[in-house]
């Protein structure tokens, strides 16, 4: 049995992987945790929800399962849709907000204040907008289909799962092949640096919230596929997703994947021996450890 | 001042406009020339060029680039106009391997030229070209110092400024690094250099100039400030018993 | 004409228990810098902590000591001051953001810890019975109001003033400096810590007072009321009215809470009930965006002492 709890809290695991890289990125990058991550997860889900929705009205076909999947092709379109759209809604947020207070040499704390002021604003926006009932992509029910050692998951999971790798090696391979990765890379480590090196500092910053907002928005329709859709979804993950990043050690893409599924296998195993009700409870504990035992987290540098 | 590939005019600049550092300075140097910026510590040599560079704020006067003016122009576009600084501290990136410092250089020029400037780098630092992967953090003072320097010459600068180069170097790092500097010049590029090693510095300068307090009090040819010997005492500290490198 | 009173009386009462909230929390951020994104889990001990001592004995959990209102009150400062001192050396190494994802942490586990030990918090069906203070005025609901509203005003006054008297203190004084000298700061390491950590749980003692005052008022709490938004409401509170100032703190609170309580009694009177819902999460909106607002155009809020809040708002010089 030990088997199905192991493949569980790697696939939930994955989506916090996928989350803390967003996480990482823009926390080292731009120096403040975000507080409004979660709610991108959210609006990420919800916008993939509703182009998803008018695409199966006006073109019915696009609904049709593909193959052993609980979803038609309306999904992935709506995926790369809303990877756009919450794009756009996290620079919106940036020019409005966390911009100018940078701009005035605000301090990281005020940042975090604000970023907790735009995560309950967007957040009860989505509640407004749609309602705390909860939604679904698709009402086609899935069976699960035995893995290994006894432990079954559905196709929608293990696909969710392959997506997860892929992106985190894309990730990677953005980071340390391309300019732009570099150019992140260099912004993040020293802002100054990189100007006098002819770096663009706030086009790449802009770049930064681009890539964190589309990785949130995937982890967020994954989590809606697999699970559901509701306002808070993105909320009920911020701690484990700052556990994670912070576990990973900030800055390092791979570190938040490994420390996301650390952190869903931890829950996983929580669920499995102690009580599903102390699951969010976890996340807590290992943050507590990594902070008092390792601040700089697996992968992470001795602080300077 | 014509004919100057940089210059600055009545430049004010500093961290705060009630505390301006630099206090008014006209300043100029000329194509092919090697500068140095010599003066007491605290004078403000740094952040002279660093309002230069553009990493300090300047509050009124002027920095004109080969006849352009650049006082407004954003940081990253001063590279591409052709000024590239060397800061003291933190000139490098010590996250990323050495072949990245120089591929992130690169990067700005257009994409034909890059392969082969980044060949031409290879060829002046063989030091870096055989530690192309290892993380720039874990190089020598020494080294860092040509990967700083290898990453501002990428671009081919017209100037090249330098804040004091030779700190934290062992005077056998010191001399090659300020023959290096000679060799740089030598191939067209000026350089302005800032720096508390007046001996090395006046070896290879073609000309000086002193900053006291905000203000640039004396100018003249190496050889002038190298046998004067009052000035010598005054402010570049010639009669204190003082070594600079360690 | 009464009823007006009445409801003045009622929304005042619980004004300042808010205020006290926002008192705790001026300590903390406005004297020594610590940004406590827990403030529920600290109010949240504070009301458990004295609804267990007070009340009548009930089967289902633990407690029911049925002890005077006073002594509830007393300890549950001095639990919530022991959890903050706890949270407090656990964290106060970290830098500012990491307090913050730590604090927030905190709080989400005590909500959850409130939910889960069923037998010894009543789990999600709360505490109820919490005794009143004055309970036997209850038949006069106007006197009752106004003695409940008496009370709270003179614990809050007194704290003020306690408050007021330990910042020009000489601990006061040396609080002061380490917040706004970061070498100073530095230079008496450990000592600076202490310090620090001594005005975290002084804080975090007059929030979990607050927590108390606010479940003895209303008779009844659950783990629903220590939520996340919670923490938001008295940030807001303090941020509007002025970080850094203790009566910036209580104006904010009253302010804050005005605008609460009125745009819930419009929706309420004027939206359909199957939009209330929509209605309250509309509600929250505009408050987020007035607080994100408050940040960008005058940060310091209504009575905020400039310079406390300048240190932190601006960045340290190069």
């Amino acid at each position: 049995m030990i088997a199905q709890t192991l493949v569980d809290g790697l696939i939930s695991g994955s989506m916090i992987g996928l989350g803390a890289i967003g996480i990482t990125l823009t926390y080292s990058i731009l120096r403040f945790a975000n507080f409004a991550h979660g709610d991108m997860l959210s609006w990420g889900a919800y916008f993939a929800f509703a182009v998803a929705g008018a695409l199966g009205t006006f073109m019915p076909g696009l609904n049709e399962s593909i193959g052993p999947f609980s979803f038609g092709w309306s999904l992935p379109l709506a995926l790369i849709a809303s990877i756009i759209l919450t794009g756009v809604l996290a620079l919106l947020i940036d020019k409005i907000l966390f911009a100018r207070l940078r701009a005035r040499g605000s301090a990281a704390i005020i940042l975090v204040m604000a970023g907790f002021g735009a995560a309950l604003t967007i957040r009860s926006l989505l509640e407004f907008i749609f309602t705390s009932k909860p939604r679904y992509f698709t009402d086609a029910l899935q069976i699960t289909q035995p893995l290994i050692a006894g432990a079954r998951a559905t196709p929608d999971q293990l696909l969710s799962l392959g997506l997860a790798v892929v992106l985190v090696i894309g990730v990677h391979l953005i980071l340390t092949r391309t300019a732009a990765g570099r150019a992140m890379r260099a912004v993040s480590e020293n802002q100054a640096l990189a100007g006098l090196a002819g770096i663009d500092v706030a086009r790449t910053i802009r770049l930064v919230w681009v890539f964190g907002a589309g990785l949130a928005a995937v982890a967020g329709v994954m989590s809606g596929v697999l699970v559901q859709i509701r306002p808070f979804m993105g909320h009920d993950l911020l701690l484990p997703l700052f556990a994670a990043a912070i576990l990973g050690g900030i800055g390092s893409v791979p570190g938040a994947m490994v420390a996301g599924l650390i952190v869903g296998l931890s829950e996983a195993l929580c669920v499995q021996f102690v009580g599903a009700e102390w699951r969010a409870a976890v996340s807590f504990l290992i943050l507590v450890a990594i902070l008092l035992l390792r601040p700089q987290g697996l992968f992470g540098r001795s602080a300077t | 001042m014509s004919g100057a590939i940089l210059s600055t005019s009545a430049l004010i600049a500093g961290y705060e406009r009630d505390l301006p550092i630099v206090r008014g300075i006209d300043f100029a140097v000329h194509p092919g020339e090697l500068v140095a910026i010599l003066g007491p510590n605290g004078a403000g040599k740094s952040t002279f060029v660093k309002a230069i560079a553009g990493t300090v704020p300047t509050f009124s006067g002027r920095v004109m680039l080969g006849g352009e003016e650049i006082t407004a122009t954003p940081l990253h576009q001063r590279i591409r106009a052709g000024l590239a600084f060397v800061p003291q501290t933190e000139n490098i990136f010590a996250s990323l391997t050495v072949a990245e410092n120089l591929q992130l250089a690169a990067d700005i020029l257009p994409k034909q030229l890059r392969a082969a400037r980044i060949a031409k780098m290879h060829k002046t630092f063989p030091d870096l070209a055989s530690r192309l992967n290892q993380r720039a953090g874990s190089l020598s003072g020494g080294q860092r110092q040509m990967l700083a320097v290898a990453r501002a010459l990428m671009v081919e600068p017209h100037v090249l400024i330098l804040d004091e180069p030779s700190a934290g170097l062992s005077p056998k790092v010191v001399a090659s690094v300020f023959a290096m500097l000679r060799e740089i010049n030598r191939s067209g590029v000026s350089i302005v250099l800032v720096e508390q090693n007046v001996k090395a510095a006046l070896a290879v300068a073609d000309r000086g100039a002193i900053l006291v307090e905000g203000l640039l009090r004396h100018e003249g040819t190496a050889d002038e400030l190298s046998n004067d010997a009052e000035l010598g005492a005054l402010y570049l500290g010639r009669h204190t018993a003082r070594s600079h490198a360690s | 004409m009464i009823e007006l009173i009445s409801y003045g009386a009622f929304f005042l009462t619980l004004a300042l228990t808010y205020a006290m909230m926002c008192l705790g929390l001026n300590v903390q951020w406005g004297q020594t810098g610590l940004f406590n994104v827990g403030i529920a889990g600290f109010v949240a001990i504070g009301a458990y902590v004295s609804a267990l001592l007070t009340t009548p004995d009930d089967p289902a959990r633990f407690g029911g000591l049925g002890l005077p209102i006073a002594v509830g009150w007393i300890a549950a400062a001095i639990a919530s001051a022991i959890a903050s001192g706890l949270l407090g050396w656990l964290t106060i190494r970290l830098r500012a953001d990491y307090l913050a994802i730590a604090t927030f942490g905190f709080a989400v586990v005590v909500q959850l810890a409130a939910l889960n030990l069923q037998s010894l918090t009543g789990g999600p069906f709360g505490i109820g019975f919490i005794p009143r203070p004055f309970a036997e005025l209850a038949p006069n609901p106007l006197l009752f109001g106004l003695v409940n509203l008496a009370v709270l005003g003179v614990v809050t006054l007194a704290v003020y003033a306690a408050l007021e008297h330990l910042m020009r203190s000489p601990w006061g004084r040396v609080l002061r400096a380490i917040r706004e000298n970061e070498q100073a700061a530095t230079a008496l390491g450990k000592q600076a810590m202490r310090f620090r950590l001594q005005a975290f749980g002084v804080g975090g003692a007059i929030m979990g007072l607050g927590g108390a005052m606010q479940g003895h008022f209303i008779g009844f709490i659950s783990p629903e009321n220590y939520v996340p938004m919670l923490t938001f409401q008295v940030w807001a509170m303090l941020i509007v009215g002025g970080s850094g100032n203790n009566r910036g703190a209580i104006l904010g609170a009253v302010l804050v809470w005005a605008i609460w309580a009125a745009s819930g009694a419009v929706i309420s009177a004027f939206v359909p009930p199957d939009q209330q819902a929509r209605a309250a999460a509309l509600k929250i909106v505009m408050i987020g965006v007035g607080i994100c607002a408050v940040l960008l155009l005058r940060p310091r809020g209504i009575l905020g002492e400039s310079r406390t809040v300048s240190r932190h708002i601006e960045k340290a010089k190069p």
